[in-house]
């Protein structure tokens, strides 16, 4: 009986395979298309019960189990068959039990062992098949009902899932587990299928499923706010073309702005040095010895450094040449000096037509008074002569300065 | 990236002062305009030190788009601070019909299901060439491209796109990674825009969703 039973299976999967590719076109598009196939290959197929018709007038389609077969098989994404009928499934694991335990009473063994496996089977049967039906959910929860268009069939999808999880949960709550231990009694092959096999799968997938059902929820609340903002927008177009003249009311002019309107207008002046804030002065003084100096003006080509070669020779005593600038201030001192009188730095640096320009020359006035000694600052007095700046105030500009004997 | 922020927190405001210097100017910092001043606003810490920071010049971090979006709002509203938000708010409403009509152009010619949302990309060449085929949508966008906000005089789709565009980005609603491609990703600040709808609708009880269904199922009808 049992080999009868292996030869007819074997028959059955080669015949699958022989037409592997027919089932497969048929599997895509629903039904077969009977004008280019083989008669005598359709008839086989139906008779072996892998197609069927299930109308006279309806085409020839693969049979559920074959079907569901190719489904998991192939982890086909549009598979959205979940099998939640739980109770028929608690039904018959009771009955097979309940055999189980007769036959041992009676010391039937090979029957008692017969419907063990077939116990056995059908509660892993059972936990394979809610496992597999929380896949399927988690695979539609992750590619987001990719496999339909539009934001409302994937809400139609989505709503869909969520009935389909709370009738699973709803059937995992129909599993007593006082009961199933009251009909295991102390019979340890019961015991480890009815309670601890179960129990732990189902605790594990009744955790899980509260996981899908909040992913659901959330995903629906996406989907409904983009149909929301679609459905806003035509709204929006529609309103406005129904009341041309239609404005929004002020709703900034209440006494409590809501915080969407509040937008600060838009404010960044340039930014200024404040040189009177000494903690800066050290950044300052930074910057400044960053700032390179470009003077394009009378730059004298570079011949000194290249052309001359640099000769070694024994020390010897050398002069620093006196620095005309200065030479002149010297003499500038000298004629205050000598006239006794107020004198001021431009009009003699005119007086006497000296080749300086105006601005170096005054501060080397002022650096040559500030390099005096104290002794000799002490014997003049200097100066300055200008306005305060017209914009930041604290900032003096000096035109002139003027010297005199104190 | 994003360690660059964190150490930021270490040396105090110094790190984030592009990011205030960004609100100050007035601009909406999202994921799409500005990942690292988005993440440092996201942190508590950081946003407590800025928002320390503005309080003191009568600045406060506002933010839209559940969190995602933020920009800078005045903390205590005066006489001279209800001017400026007064203005800001007849600036935005005077924007929303054109906005609007460009969304919905952009949604039906692309033929999505979404409308354009913070991160989407748009393409123009293929919006172009979808807007030329469609007589009708050609007139919705000559009709649209002639509304002040983007005041365009030109006849030609080529024209008043890359006007539009040009002023979207502009005006930061969107954003073009790369100047050699007309490729355009919308910012958070369109969905600072749909909040400003949703709350008009949602206060003067215009019932804008329930008004679109209906319509779509008479249309089905």
């Amino acid at each position: 009986m049992s080999s009868n039973l292996h030869q007819s299976g074997v028959r059955l999967l080669r015949m699958l395979g022989r037409h592997a590719e027919t089932v497969m076109d048929v599997y895509l598009s629903g039904a077969v298309d009977e004008a280019n196939a083989d008669a005598g290959v359709l008839k086989k197929l139906t008779e072996a019960g892998i197609l069927w018709r299930p109308e006279e007038d309806e085409g020839l389609r693969l049979t559920r189990s074959v079907r569901a077969l190719l489904e998991e098989g192939l982890k086909d994404e549009r598979n959205r068959q979940i099998n939640a009928n739980v109770g028929s499934a608690l039904a018959t694991i009771k009955t097979l039990a309940n055999h189980y335990k007769e036959a041992r009473s009676h010391s039937d063994y090979s029957a008692a062992e017969a419907y063990l496996a077939d116990l056995s089977e059908h509660v892993y049967a059972f936990t394979e098949n809610l496992r597999y039906s929380i896949r399927v959910l988690w695979g539609r929860i992750n590619n987001e009902f990719g496999y339909v268009g539009t934001i409302s069939a994937k809400i139609r999808e989505n709503e869909l899932a969520q009935s389909q999880v709370s009738e699973l949960l709803n059937g995992l709550e129909l599993f007593q587990f006082s009961e199933l231990g009251e009909i295991a009694s102390d019979i340890r092959e019961l015991r480890k299928l009815l309670v601890t096999t179960l129990q732990e799968t189902l605790s594990d997938c009744t955790q899980e499923l509260s996981v899908v059902q909040a992913r659901l929820l959330e995903l629906l609340g996406r989907f409904r706010q983009i149909q929301g903002r679609t459905r806003l927008l035509r709204g929006w177009l529609l309103y406005t073309d129904m009341h041309p003249d239609y404005e929004p009311m002020d709703h900034v002019a209440h006494r409590k702005v809501p915080m969407l309107f509040n937008r600060a207008e838009a404010m960044l002046a340039d930014a200024h040095v404040d040189v009177h804030n000494q903690s800066q002065e050290q950044e300052l003084m930074e910057m400044v010895a960053r700032i390179k100096s470009i003077s394009r003006l009378d730059l004298k080509p570079a011949v000194k450094a290249a052309e001359t070669s640099v000769v070694l020779s024994a020390a010897e005593d050398f002069d620093i040449p006196e620095n005309p600038l200065k030479q002149d201030v010297d003499d500038y001192f000298v004629a205050v000096i000598d006239s006794g009188k107020r004198q001021s730095a431009l009009v003699y640096l005119q007086e006497k037509a000296l080749p300086w320009d105006s601005e170096s020359w005054i501060y080397q006035v002022i650096g040559g008074f500030e390099g005096l000694s104290e002794e000799h600052k002490s014997f003049f007095e200097l100066e300055p002569l200008g306005e305060p700046h017209p914009v930041y105030t604290g900032n003096f500009i000096i035109r002139d300065v003027e010297l005199w004997l104190s | 990236m994003s360690e660059a922020n964190f150490s930021g927190i270490g040396t105090g405001l110094v790190g984030h002062g592009a990011l205030i210097e960004r609100l100050l100017r007035g601009e909406f910092i999202c994921r799409v305009t500005d990942e690292d001043g988005w993440r440092a606003l996201k942190s508590p810490a950081v946003r407590e030190r800025i928002e320390t920071y503005l309080n003191q010049i009568n600045r406060t971090v506002a933010s839209a788009g559940e969190g995602e979006v933020f920009f800078c709002g005045y903390a205590q509203l005066g006489e001279a601070e209800r001017k400026v938000i007064s203005s800001q708010f007849k600036d935005i409403c005077q924007a929303l019909i054109p906005l609007v009509e460009w969304l919905v152009l952009v949604q039906e010619a692309s033929g999505q299901d979404t409308p354009l949302t913070e991160g989407a990309p748009v393409r123009l060449t293929e919006l172009q060439g979808r807007i030329e085929e469609t007589p009708a949508f050609r007139e919705q966008l000559g009709k649209l491209s002639q509304y002040r906000l983007f005041g365009s005089t030109s006849s030609n789709v080529d024209a008043q796109l890359k006007l539009v565009f040009k002023r979207l980005v502009e005006l930061g609603f969107l954003t073009r990674p790369n100047v050699e491609k007309q490729i355009y990703i919308a910012t958070g600040k369109l969905d600072y825009l749909y909040e400003v709808i949703r709350f008009i609708d949602e206060t003067e009880g215009l019932n804008l969703e329930a008004q679109a269904e209906t319509a779509t199922q008479r249309e089905l009808i």
